[in-house]
């Protein structure tokens, strides 16, 4: 049979380009009614009182008073209410949905609707949540002896950086419809997680699994940002279903997707550094802070991803980690691919650039110095226990973007930078753990169907699990199966986040097609589950943080050439180089999308992609102003897989989908740096930034 | 509901708009969103609209009385494949929306929207564009820069319609064109700078220099350029600190959601250092 990672047709390919697929705007439910939503304009205030116009008939008011169970949204801190209660705590923040069959007339009623407030003083920045010790959530660990090898330091530098805010733009906006029939509720909709969209309803109805069913219809993109959020707009399409007797739809427009829904935490990123007399790095003080916005939610485990990442690929032997997450009356950061991840490596990567031009040393020749090797410990006292692969990923990357000899003869205005990165498989600490992903194979007849609760947004995963199933078996890919995951009928393999679809929920699904395959001929239909247990050597303690942060790492390097107009200070990528080792790639076109669809968002992160938010308003509130990279703005991507193969990934896989974006925007930065010759300590780096920057 | 009227020709046109009170519409790109709801609704529209776009004394791109005569109606991509459009104006074009959006979006249009950041405006400007506008009293002509008002607000009557774009036919020896935006498409500008020179025997005969995006409206001085006409080149670099402080008092930009004032006043007098200094040199 042949090599797995051979391209095969994406087998959702043809109905998305001919346009046949359905997504949840263009499904119609008998007699369904539709929703709008009525926010707060407040970033903080008491509501007084709402004044609600009479109503016409068939048109209804759902708001907290309607919610039969628990008003607060079911993620990891669960403090995000469905509908606000007594009080707003961000602009956008939902109060009410006005539902009718007439979008006409909800419009009208709407307008009419008038809420008084009582506004309360509200924390707008970071520096002030700071200030005033709001914080989520903080962590803190260390590794060696931190204090004394500051005490032994010829040296001592600091540094700090700071990243902006991003938003998915995932090309269909959030969507929902919920059904109430029979005492059962029925959520379709786009989203990452359809059993973290069922738990959320349970809790926010107060009813038992079997009464909640969750479909997910086709997904057009995600990024993260259907992570957590469709489990706020389902429980209040739900509790809008129960209330009115019939399906009701929940539709964000693109400007209000943007406004409301959960974006890329900001962060604030401080670095104390101690050299000894020979200018070598002996210890690292790292303090992450990110902008949480006004609810907690996700953004614990966003933290603890950067905090595990902060050293990125290297091994420092005294480190003081720590970090918080900020309480700010803001819209609610969120789950977005890398997942705080790049924060941090953007961080670490530009202080190594900034470390190795204080100390005249070629920025590559000075990582390496502390590059991360087999056997090395992590910054929690974990193992790297797979084959550390960066000299030859390194090799492969200067080989094809000539990067010693481009840094040797850079000129003013034109410059190159590089950055070494590497992410965690999986959920991170216990998370795989108390997950216990499960699959099942059903065969019938000569057909195997998947049934998983891990969803196709694009990325691939409905080609590369059939792949993996079809070749474990040794049947044809045709008869290989795979439906749009519904919860009354797909177990809970987890959520389709982390990086772990292809490595966790494929590295289960091979294993069951492999005991399918010895059971084969047991009859006609046959059912085969596994579920996720931990490789034996991996050891996480939750309340230290110590020890195996991640089961296993993907790794890579990015080279960016620039060329900076020396009037407008517009930055013209020339040239980007990309090489990886991601185990092995199940489907290499597939991959090759996800490293270029990775490094251009991590480009626009890095360029063009400015949101601000002023008194706690976002100031770039449609895509006229808030812009993505287009195929015309980068020059074609070249890269390369390294393989090494992982011992517990299916094939050999890892994690490949949020690695790709970690490590471009230090690439394109520290181009920057090296083209004008000015320290770059923020993304986006704008025209208007340098401009400041070189201005001194 | 919106009420509409879709006349068959101009004279049916300028009668519905004599007789009402409509809101002309061309290809919609900036109409449609600007007055958009939500997502299954029509746009809400103050008045009945009045569809323009179809009109055939309106479209046409041709040479009349040694003038190019540009209908109001064409479109942008009706604009980019005829080979009478002059090559700036097709720049400034090219860098405008996406091909689908050119294909609605019209040059009457974006004179009438009278955008500070409507890329056409600044070309305009610098070739001396003169509206024609058409009512049932007739035709009246007016140079751009007295049609358009400020963000938004133009000369044009009520029951008026913007018929066409006279252009006169120029030769330049030196053009610099640069428009800053977000990306390199689709994208609004944050400035942009068109630079039109004649030089014989090293002085500069003529000279036309416009600013887009950094004014309520194009900037444009045709008493700046009168003084640096008959400059030579080394005269020009003496005098390019008068000429900067002379354009620096028009330049008024602002802080928005897609750059600063700060950076659209200083890269606006770069580019206008960039070229007198050294396009013309």
């Amino acid at each position: 049979m042949k090599e797995i990672s051979k391209p095969i047709r994406k087998v959702d390919d043809q109905d998305k380009i001919e346009g046949k697929v359905r997504y949840i705007a263009d499904i119609e439910f008998e007699g369904m009614l539709f929703a709008k939503t009525l926010r707060s304009g407040r970033p903080r205030a008491r509501i007084r009182s709402i004044e609600i116009p009479e109503l016409p008939d068939g048109y209804f008011i759902v708001d907290a008073n309607d919610i039969p169970g628990k008003n607060r949204v079911k993620m990891v801190i669960n403090d995000h209410p469905f509908f606000a209660e007594g009080e707003v705590n961000y602009i956008g923040e939902p109060i009410l949905l006005v539902v009718g069959p007439k979008k006409e007339t909800i419009f009208e009623i709407i307008e009419k609707i008038k809420i008084r407030y009582e506004d309360l003083n509200p924390i707008l920045t970071m520096e002030d949540a700071e200030r005033k010790g709001k914080t989520f959530i903080d962590y803190e660990f260390t590794k060696g002896d931190p204090d004394k090898a500051f005490e032994m330091a010829e040296k001592v530098i600091e540094d700090e950086f700071r990243t902006g805010y991003q938003e998915h733009i995932y090309l269909e906006p959030q969507g929902v419809v919920g059904i109430c029939e029979d005492g059962k509720v029925t959520i379709y909709g786009a989203m990452q997680c359809p059993y973290y969209v069922k738990g959320a309803v349970m809790e926010g109805l107060g009813w038992d699994e079997d009464r909640v069913r969750v479909v997910q219809t086709t997904t057009g993109g995600a990024f993260g940002g259907k992570e957590e959020y469709p489990s706020i707009i389902a429980g209040q399409v739900v509790v809008a279903a129960l209330k009115t007797g019939r399906p009701v739809q929940l539709i964000f427009d693109r400007d209000e997707d943007i406004m409301v829904t959960t974006k890329r935490h900001p962060s604030v990123t401080e670095y104390r550094v101690g050299l000894d007399g020979n200018g070598r790095i002996t210890v690292l003080d790292i303090n992450i802070k990110l902008d949480g916005g006004a609810y907690g939610g996700l953004s614990g485990v966003v933290l603890q991803r950067a905090l595990f990442t902060a050293t990125g690929v290297y091994n420092i032997p005294n480190l003081r980690v720590r970090g918080s997450v900020l309480k700010t009356n803001k819209v609610p950061s969120g789950a977005f691919r890398g997942f705080g991840a790049p924060q941090a490596i953007f961080g670490i990567e530009m202080l190594m650039h900034h470390l190795a031009e204080k100390l005249g040393r070629v920025p590559l020749d000075f990582k390496m110095d502390y590059a991360l090797k087999t056997k090395d410990t992590t910054s929690t006292g974990g193992i790297i226990r797979g084959e550390v692969k960066l000299p030859e990923i390194i090799k492969e990357v200067e080989k094809m973007s000539d990067y010693r000899r481009k840094h040797k003869e850079s000129r003013k205005f034109r410059g190159i930078g590089l950055s070494l990165f590497l992410h965690g498989c999986g959920f991170t600490g216990k998370g795989e753990e108390s997950i216990k992903g499960k699959v099942t194979l059903r065969k019938k007849g000569k057909d195997v169907e998947i049934l998983t609760s891990s969803v196709e947004m694009g990325q691939g995963a409905t080609t590369t699990l059939r792949k993996i199933v079809s070749k474990s078996l040794s049947i044809p890919i045709t008869q290989v199966l795979y439906d749009n995951p519904d919860t009354e009928r797909v177990p809970d393999s987890g959520p389709t986040v982390a990086s772990r679809t292809v490595m966790i929920v494929g590295g289960l699904l091979d294993s069951a097609a492999k005991e399918l395959r010895e059971r084969w001929d047991e009859g006609d239909e046959i059912e085969v589950s596994k579920i996720y247990k931990h490789p034996g050597y991996i050891k996480w303690d939750d309340k230290l943080l110590k020890g195996d942060a991640y089961p296993e790492y993907s790794w890579g390097a990015n080279v960016v050439e620039v060329e900076i107009d020396p009037i407008t200070y517009e930055i013209e990528v020339l040239g980007i180089w990309a090489v990886y080792d991601i185990g092995v790639a199940i489907d290499e076109r597939i991959i090759q999308g996800q490293i270029e669809g990775g490094i251009t968002q991590g480009l626009g992160y890095a360029t063009i992609e400015v949101m601000d938010s002023v008194d706690g308003e976002l100031v770039q509130r449609t895509l006229t102003d808030y812009k993505i990279p287009t195929s015309m703005d980068f020059p074609k991507i070249e890269s390369k897989l390294v393989r090494n193969p992982y011992k517990y990934g299916p094939y050999g896989a890892k994690c490949a989908g949020e690695l790709p974006f970690v490590g471009a925007a230090p690439a394109l930065a520290s181009a920057v740096e090296n083209a004008l010759s000015v320290p770059i300590n923020r993304i986006p780096v704008t025209p208007e930034y340098l401009l400041e920057v070189l201005s001194g | 509901m919106v009420k509409a009227f879709r006349p068959v020709n101009l004279d049916e046109a300028l009668n519905i708009r004599k007789e009402n009170r409509v809101i002309p519409i061309a290809g919609g790109t900036d109409l449609m969103v600007q007055k958009r709801r939500w997502a299954g609704l029509t746009p809400s529209f103050e008045y009945p609209l009045l569809f323009i776009g179809h009109i055939e004394e309106l479209r046409g791109i041709r040479i009349q009385d040694d003038r190019l005569r540009i209908g109001s109606a064409s479109s942008f991509n009706e604009l980019l494949e005829n080979t009478l459009t002059p090559s700036v104006l097709k720049d400034a074009i090219s860098g405008m929306a996406s091909y689908p959006i050119r294909n609605m979006a019209t040059i009457g249009g974006n004179i009438c929207n009278a955008s500070p950041a409507g890329d056409t405006l600044p070309v305009l400007y610098s070739l001396d564009a003169v509206l024609i506008l058409s009512s049932l009293k007739g035709e009246r002509r007016i140079p751009i820069e007295e049609f358009i008002k400020g963000p938004g607000i133009t000369n044009l009557k009520d029951d008026e319609i913007l018929k066409g774009i006279e252009i006169p036919q120029y030769d330049f020896d030196l053009y610099f064109y640069k428009k800053v935006g977000i990306g390199k498409v689709t994208s609004l500008s944050k400035i942009s700078f068109l630079g039109l020179a004649n030089i014989t025997d090293d002085r500069i005969k003529d000279i036309k220099v416009s600013f887009g995006a950094v004014a309520p409206s194009v900037v444009r001085s045709r008493e700046i350029e009168s003084r640096i006409k008959e400059l030579d080149r080394e005269e020009i670099v003496k005098e390019f600190n008068n000429i900067k402080e002379m354009y620096s008092e028009l330049i008024a930009p602002i802080d928005d959601a897609r750059s600063t004032a700060h950076y659209r006043k200083v890269i606006s007098l770069r580019l206008l250092e960039a070229f007198l200094t050294k396009e013309v040199q």
